[in-house]
C-alpha cells in the first residue's frame, strides 16, 4: 500500500478536478433551467457533442468490461492486476455516459418513459433495457472481486474508511484462514466469470452503434460495420486507457513493464482493426460515388473542422500510440506507453465526434440548406459554451469519483502478499 | 424452506403482473387518445354544388364526405401540382402562423432549384409538407412510443410523452421533423410579441410554450392541420396556396378530388426507393 504522505500530496489534482466538475454541475444545472437552447444544436443537427461523449464513454465502458472478461472468462491471467481498474472505469464511465445521454434529453426529467411506455422496436429502448442490466453486472462484478480484500480492510482499518469499509462489504465475511480464503476467493472467481459470460453478448448488443447503423435516412450510418466499429473502437480506448492508468497508476512491482506493454500491445492491436475498418468504409463510401454518402466524407477530411480528422483522429488517435508501442526506443519505457495510451484516449475521442456529426450536415433533400434561413435550421455546428463547460465537468467529476474510488477501494488483489508475508514472518 | 419458495414465486407474481400492468397501461394510454365523435352541426356551412367552383370548396366538399365516415376509412393525401406552384413561401408561413411555431420549427419548407445556367435558367420549387408515409422510419425508432400512425395515416406526436431524445428526427430521410429548443422570434427584443405568446392549437389543444414545458424540448412535424379537419376545414397550407397548387382529401374515395388527381401518370413521391410509401404525391 502506498504511503499516507504520498496521498497527502495529490491534493491539488482533486482541488482542480473539484473546481472543474462544480463548473460542470453549474452548466448542466443552467442547461436543466434554461432547457435545449443553450446549446447550438439546430433541427437538422439533431445530435451533437453531448451524443459524441455519451457514445464514446460506453465504448470505454463497453469496451472496459469486455478486456476484463478477457482476463477472468477467456484466462488472460497475466493482466489480472488490471482486472479490477477495468471494471471500475467500466463503472465510472457508464455514469458518464448516462449522465451526457440524460442532458441530452429535450425532457430530462421524463427519462423514465423508457422504461414505462417501452418501445421494443427502438434500437434506443432495448439499448436502456441493456444498460440497466449492465449496472446490475457490474455492480455485482465489482463487488465480488473485491468482497474478500474489503471483508479483510473492514476488519483492520479504523476510522471513517473502516466505516466505509465496513458499510461496503454488507455483512459479507472472508475466512482469515489460508485455505478457506482460497475456497472464499475463488467461489467470488465463479461469480465473477458467470457475471462475464452474462455480460458478453448483452454488451456487444448495447454496443450502441446500432443505434446509429439502422438509421437509413443516414448513408454515412447505414452499414453492417458500424455497430462492430463502435465495438473495436470501444476495446480501442478501454485499452488505451488501462495502458495509461497501469503506466502511471499500476502497482511498481516486477510485473509493471510487461503489463504495461500488453495492454499497450492490445491497443495497438484494436486500433489496426479500428484503421482496416473504417479505412473500408471510407474507401467504399468514396467509391460509391453516392452524393449524399460522399459528401459526408468531403465534410470530414477537407471540411469547416478538418483537423478533427487529421489530428485528433489520425495523428493522436491512431499514428502516435501505434508509434510509441512500437518503435523500439519507446516500447520499453511505461512513461511513453503511458503517453501513448493518453494520446489515443484523446483521439478517440474525435473519432466519436466524426461518427456523429458529419451525418447532418448534408441536407437530406438538395436546396433544403437554403429554405430555411435560420440558425436553428443550420446544417453546421460546434458546440456552445455550455456544451462544453458541461461535457468537460462531467468528465472531471467522474474522474473524481473515479481518482476516489480507486485511491480507497482495494484495487489490487492483497492477499497473496498477505499470506506470503505471514508466512516468511513465522 | 418450502414457505420461502412461496413467497418468491407470489413476489415473482406480483412482479409480473406490475410489470403487465406498467406495459399494458402504456398501450392504453396510446390507444386512448384516437378521435372523438364527430359533431356535424359544427362542420362549414357549405353552398350548393356548382359546375365550376372553387376547388377549395370542392375539397371541403371533399372532406365532409370523409369525415362521416368511420376514422380507419379514411386515408388522408395531400397532392402538390408543381406546374402550379409559383414559390411565394404563402403557406409555409401560413403554417407557421396557424401552428405558433418558434425559430428553427418549419413544417412545410419550399425548396428552390435552379435548373440550367444564366441566362438560360428556370425554376422550381418544392413544398415539402410531412410525408405521412405509409411506412414512416421515424414511428419504430421512439424509444416511448410518443409517436405512432393513426388509421387515416397521419403520424402524430403526443407531446406528453416524448421525451426529446430526437431519434425520430434524425431518422426521418426527408427532414420533415424539427426540434423545438425554447427560442422565441422575440427573443433579444424589449418585449415578448404577442404572436410569440399565443398558444398553438395543435391536436385539439392549447399549448402555452413557456419555459421548459411542451412543447418545447419536443420533436415537432406537421400534421395535415389535423385539429382544423377534425372541425371541417382544410389544412393551412392548402387554404393559403394563392395558385391552388395544394389538394387534400380522402383517397378512399374515388369521388373526391385527390383520387382523380393521384390517378394520374404525371404522379410522383420523393424517395420511392427507400420504401417509405409517402402521402404526399407530386405533379409534375
Amino acid at each position: 500500500m502506498a504511503s499516507s504522505e504520498q496521498r497527502m500530496r495529490v491534493h491539488p489534482y482533486y482541488g482542480i478536478l473539484a473546481l472543474l466538475a462544480l463548473v460542470g454541475l453549474v452548466a448542466i444545472g443552467v442547461r436543466l433551467i434554461e432547457g435545449m437552447r443553450v446549446t447550438a444544436l439546430s433541427s437538422p443537427v439533431a445530435w451533437g457533442m453531448w451524443v459524441a461523449f455519451y457514445i464514446y464513454f460506453s465504448g470505454l465502458s463497453t469496451g472496459s468490461f469486455l478486456l476484463s472478461t478477457l482476463i477472468y472468462v477467456f484466462g488472460m491471467h497475466q493482466y489480472e492486476k488490471v482486472g479490477r481498474m477495468a471494471l471500475l472505469s467500466a463503472l465510472f464511465a457508464l455514469v458518464a455516459a448516462m449522465i451526457l445521454v440524460w442532458i441530452d434529453l429535450g425532457h430530462p426529467w421524463r427519462f423514465w418513459k423508457v422504461f414505462t411506455r417501452w418501445n421494443y422496436t427502438s434500437v434506443l429502448a432495448w439499448e436502456m433495457l441493456v444498460y440497466l442490466l449492465y449496472t446490475v453486472i457490474l455492480v455485482i462484478g465489482l463487488w465480488a472481486l473485491m468482497r474478500c480484500d474489503l471483508a479483510h480492510l473492514a476488519l483492520t482499518v479504523s476510522g471513517w474508511r473502516g466505516k466505509l469499509y465496513r458499510f461496503l462489504t454488507f455483512g459479507f465475511r472472508c475466512p482469515e484462514s489460508e485455505a478457506a480464503y482460497r475456497r472464499c476467493h475463488a467461489q467470488s472467481m465463479r461469480v465473477v466469470r458467470i457475471l462475464g459470460i452474462i455480460g458478453i453478448p448483452i454488451l456487444i448488443m448495447g454496443g450502441t452503434g446500432s443505434i446509429f447503423a439502422v438509421v437509413a435516412a443516414k448513408p454515412y450510418w447505414y452499414t453492417g460495420l458500424l455497430p462492430i466499429i463502435f465495438l473495436v473502437s470501444g476495446l480501442a480506448s478501454s485499452a488505451a486507457l488501462m495502458t495509461f492508468l497501469y503506466a502511471f497508476f499500476g502497482r511498481k512491482d516486477e510485473d509493471h513493464l510487461a503489463i504495461t506493454r500488453g495492454m499497450a500491445n492490445l491497443m495497438v492491436l484494436f486500433l489496426c482493426i479500428e484503421v482496416v475498418l473504417l479505412a473500408s468504409e471510407y474507401l467504399v463510401g468514396l467509391y460509391g460515388r453516392i452524393p449524399e454518402h460522399i459528401r459526408v466524407y468531403h465534410a470530414i477530411l477537407f471540411g469547416p473542422f478538418p483537423y478533427v480528422f487529421w489530428v485528433g483522429q489520425l495523428l493522436m488517435g491512431t499514428l502516435i500510440p501505434i508509434a510509441l508501442a512500437t518503435l523500439p526506443r519507446t516500447r520499453n519505457n511505461i512513461f511513453w506507453l503511458g503517453l501513448g495510451g493518453l494520446s489515443a484516449m484523446i483521439g478517440i475521442v474525435a473519432v466519436r465526434l466524426n461518427l456523429v456529426v458529419p451525418a447532418y450536415v448534408v441536407p437530406a433533400l438538395e436546396g433544403l440548406e437554403h429554405a430555411i434561413n435560420q440558425p436553428r435550421w443550420a446544417y453546421a455546428y460546434f458546440p456552445s459554451f455550455w456544451e462544453w463547460a458541461s461535457s468537460l465537468g462531467t468528465i472531471a467529476l467522474v474522474v473524481l469519483l473515479f481518482s476516489l474510488a480507486f485511491q480507497f477501494l482495494p484495487m489490487f488483489h492483497e492477499f497473496p502478499q498477505r499470506f506470503q508475508a505471514a508466512s516468511e514472518s513465522r | 424452506m418450502s414457505t420461502t419458495a412461496l413467497d418468491r414465486r407470489t413476489l415473482l407474481q406480483r412482479l409480473a403482473q406490475f410489470a403487465a400492468l406498467l406495459f399494458v397501461g402504456g398501450g392504453s394510454a396510446v390507444r386512448a387518445k384516437e378521435p372523438s365523435q364527430l359533431d356535424e352541426s359544427s362542420l362549414p356551412q357549405l353552398p350548393p354544388p356548382q359546375p365550376d367552383e372553387d376547388v377549395l370548396i370542392r375539397m371541403m366538399r371533399d372532406l365532409q364526405r370523409a369525415l362521416k365516415k368511420p376514422v380507419h376509412e379514411r386515408r388522408w393525401v395531400m397532392v402538390i401540382d408543381l406546374r402550379k406552384c409559383v414559390g411565394c413561401h404563402a403557406c409555409t408561413i401560413a403554417c407557421i402562423a396557424e401552428n405558433k411555431l418558434p425559430p428553427g420549427v418549419v413544417y412545410r419548407p419550399v425548396i428552390e432549384e435552379e435548373i440550367g445556367e444564366y441566362p438560360h435558367v428556370t425554376r422550381r420549387f418544392l413544398p415539402r409538407p410531412c410525408l405521412q408515409c405509409d411506412h414512416p422510419p421515424c414511428v419504430p425508432v421512439c424509444p416511448v412510443h410518443a409517436t405512432w400512425k393513426r388509421p387515416d395515416g397521419i403520424v402524430v406526436i403526443d407531446y406528453e410523452a416524448c421525451i426529446g431524445c430526437r431519434y425520430c428526427i434524425t431518422a426521418c430521410p426527408y427532414e420533415a421533423r424539427s426540434f423545438d429548443c425554447g427560442e422565441h422570434y422575440s427573443d433579444g427584443t424589449p418585449r415578448r410579441a404577442e404572436y410569440d405568446q399565443s398558444p398553438s392549437p395543435e391536436y385539439g389543444r392549447q399549448w402555452e410554450r413557456k419555459g421548459t414545458r411542451s412543447p418545447i424540448g419536443n420533436a415537432r412535424k406537421c400534421h395535415f392541420c389535423l385539429h382544423r379537419i377534425e372541425k371541417g376545414m382544410l389544412p393551412q397550407c392548402v387554404t393559403s396556396c394563392i395558385g391552388r397548387a395544394t389538394f387534400f382529401g380522402d383517397a378512399n374515395d374515388p369521388d373526391s378530388l385527390v383520387s382523380e388527381l393521384i390517378a394520374k401518370p404525371n404522379v410522383m413521391r420523393l424517395k420511392e426507393e427507400l420504401g417509405t410509401e409517402p402521402r404526399v404525391y407530386y405533379l409534375v
